[in-house]
């Protein structure tokens, strides 16, 4: 179960730590300060996943966010992708993000545990905003003219194969389903990719994701790339001088 | 001893910190218990990232803190059930709308829109200042977590609207 809900908390803290790099920097007023609600959001949804974790282990979300090594962070390598301060990217990021958030928040909105239930019910109804928003995006960038239909549609090739690696499985769902703690049998790939579908085709483009099936190694399981590291030492900067540091 | 209905009183006075109305009009308090003169009061957050729940539950803690036989406050923010817009009184709803703020009804379905969905349910609010509907969206995030930011093309007056949660 823990592993489970880092999987969900550390995906949100690295985009939303990601995320608010445009906070200030974003093409338009509206989508700065959007960017940076999306990160305040995505932040606090990890801290409450991070209590609910606490509940089990006894930790302080602070010391989970902030307080572990590399391979103990079982976030999917794709939020901490660096988009260079592409727009395009950045809206791919989110885009393919957004949608997993939500169809896993979904699913968490059966499991038996009450208090996880609840709690994925309450977070799935702002996660329906941001996709929405992130939707909206997608068609503005590809109705808009063939420029941004270009970046849009490379942005999205290009984070295709790093969205297929967030369908890896972290260690221990599988008894979660043989417990009947998790109740949904069918493939949350397929459940993901039919918005994603419908989204881009409104906008005009095209999505092209491969399942993984050979058991390629990534993130959730706590191998992680450079661009992880690199967020990873940004975001523990503070903690690693002082774990006791407040505002 | 104090009992519980002084200190709903006392919550009443307790402003939300980003907008014109009461923690109590805006259907934040779920529950208050009491045990001897120890308070506690269960508040519903309206988003989970709002940050102004801390100063919330400080202010709380001081001035039903300072209520005779109270020996002390515990405040705990809790998500079942989820705070909706329904849980506005009438008074706030009247407060909230001279300022300026549209309330819609119900809840959100949770569900993801299509374009044509979207388009439906983001334009078309009634303007607060002149109850016009000749209005769009400008913003799906405005100041504060839980308001969208709006315009209307009649008055030409912006306004914001609590977000359907």
């Amino acid at each position: 179960m823990v592993n489970l809900l880092l999987s969900v908390a550390d995906d949100k803290l690295f985009l939303g730590h990601c995320n608010s790099d445009w906070t200030g920097l974003a093409p338009i007023l509206e989508a700065d300060i959007a960017f940076s609600s999306l990160a305040q959001d995505d932040i606090a949804h990890a801290s409450a996943l991070y209590e609910l974790i606490g509940t089990i282990t006894g930790a302080t979300p602070d010391q989970i966010a902030f307080g572990r090594t590399s391979s103990e962070y079982l976030c999917s390598d794709i939020v901490t992708t660096r988009d260079e301060f592409n727009w395009a990217s950045a809206i791919a990021r989110q885009f393919f993000c957004n949608h997993f958030d939500y169809v896993r928040l979904k699913r968490l909105g059966d499991a038996t545990w009450v208090p996880l239930a609840s709690l994925s019910k309450r977070l799935l109804a702002e996660q329906a905003i941001h996709i929405d928003h992130v939707n909206s995006w997608v068609r503005h960038l590809g109705k808009g003219n063939d420029d941004s239909a270009t970046r849009m549609q490379e942005a999205l090739d290009a984070s295709a194969p790093l969205a297929s690696m967030m369908f890896e499985e972290p260690d221990g769902l599988d008894v979660l389903r043989t417990e009947g703690v998790l109740t949904h049998q069918d493939d949350i790939f397929q459940v993901w990719l039919q918005p994603i579908q419908s989204a881009v085709q409104e906008a005009g483009l095209t999505v092209k994701v491969q399942q993984i099936t050979d058991g390629t190694m990534g993130g959730r399981t706590g191998h992680h790339n450079e661009d992880f590291t690199l967020a990873l030492s940004e975001l523990q900067e503070v903690f690693s001088q002082d774990p006791a540091a407040t505002w | 001893m104090v009992i519980k209905n002084e200190i709903i009183d006392v919550l009443k006075t307790i402003p939300d910190p980003e907008m014109p109305i009461s923690i109590f009009d805006l259907g934040l308090i779920e529950r208050v218990e009491l045990h001897d003169a120890e308070v506690q009061v269960s508040l519903l957050p309206t988003f989970i990232g709002c940050l102004a729940l801390p100063s919330i539950a400080k202010e709380i803690k001081e001035k039903v803190g300072v209520m005779q036989g109270v020996q002390s406050v515990e405040v705990v923010f809790i998500n079942d059930p989820p705070w909706n817009t329904d849980r506005i009184t009438d008074d706030g709803r009247a407060s909230l709308a001279a300022h300026g703020i549209a309330v819609p009804d119900g809840t959100s379905c949770g569900c993801i829109s299509t374009q044509d969905e979207y388009e439906f349910r983001t334009s078309a609010i009634p303007c607060p200042w002149c109850q016009s509907s000749e209005t769009t969206m400008t913003s799906p995030f405005g100041p504060t977590r839980c308001k969208s930011i709006h315009f209307c093309n009649a008055c030409r007056q912006p306004f914001e609207r609590m977000k359907k949660v």
